[in-house]
């Protein structure tokens, strides 16, 4: 596998328990499954941040993942910083229902369905960073976290 | 017609890089579900970087409490930009200089002294709502 970097921007969203397993998924693939290669970026940075935050979806190959139908992440990422190169709605892996949860959000409240769904999560997203051409985007800097590349 | 919730809508940052990105998004929805349910409600910030209309109609013209994990101020400006009148801007930071520790846990997993941090965080939203 290349260990060029590829980008997972989430939605990370807030209102449903999609927001939080996407949240999760993304960090269990930085932290365990793709440490070296997944890079991400907080979402609410492309329009509170500057050019360089901006410009992570044209430096990085990136995949968005999204807890519900409404695509926040895929449609603010190229919105505000660039084309994407595969996207995931969380909701279509672990059913919508599930997705649209409101009572259990908090990372406190998950058991361990909500694990399994973090896990099933995160392996969509490695089979999607394994399917994409590393230098989709040409040649790319380094990076390893919310840094777009700084550091 | 305006059919929007008058609830405060208190919006995180749910920053995913460090553990106080974690700790604004825990605290807010520990003040939404558990402190102040009825009164306050939260708002996915990535809807409302979209732009979408309904989600500036979520926002605009209503009380706004935001929490935000590092200087960048994602949550406040996003609000800011999608017309939300912000009541209070909360920073991570300045609880975490109240309630010092060596381990508030990760971006993924907050530890016991992350949690002070989220109960004293919540604790200052629930004042800002009536």
């Amino acid at each position: 596998m290349s260990d060029e970097k590829i980008g997972i921007i989430s939605c990370s969203g807030e209102e449903c328990l999609g927001g939080t397993i996407t949240r999760l998924a993304t960090r269990k693939v930085m932290e365990e499954m793709r440490a070296n290669v997944a890079v991400t970026l907080c979402l609410p940075l492309f329009l509170a941040g500057g050019e360089e935050e901006r410009s992570f979806a044209k430096v990085f190959p990136t995949i968005s993942v999204d807890g519900c139908d409404k695509l926040c992440a895929k449609r603010g990422t190229e919105k505000h910083s660039g084309k994407i190169n595969g996207s995931l709605d969380v909701s279509k892996i672990i059913g919508t229902e599930n997705a649209l949860n409101t009572k259990v959000v908090m990372n406190k409240h998950l058991k361990s369905e909500h694990f399994q769904m973090v896990d099933k999560v995160a392996k969509e997203i490695v089979k999607m960073m394994d399917s994409l051409d590393p230098n989709a985007n040409g040649p790319k800097k380094s990076g390893c976290c919310c840094c777009g590349g700084k550091c | 017609m305006n059919f929007m919730s008058e609830k405060t809508k208190v919006v995180p940052c749910s920053g995913i890089g460090k553990v106080y990105g974690l700790m604004a998004r825990e605290a807010v929805l520990t003040a939404v579900h558990e402190l102040c349910p009825g009164k306050a409600e939260t708002v996915c910030l990535g809807y409302i970087v979209t732009g979408d209309r309904e989600a500036k109609e979520k926002i605009e013209g209503f009380d706004c409490v935001t929490v935000d994990g590092c200087p960048k101020m994602c949550a406040a400006k996003n609000v800011k930009i999608a017309g939300g009148v912000i009541k209070e801007e909360i920073k991570v930071m300045d609880t975490v200089k109240e309630i010092k520790s060596k381990n508030y846990g990760s971006a993924t997993k907050l530890e016991a002294d992350g949690e002070k941090v989220v109960a004293a965080i919540a604790a200052k939203i629930a004042g800002n709502i009536a």
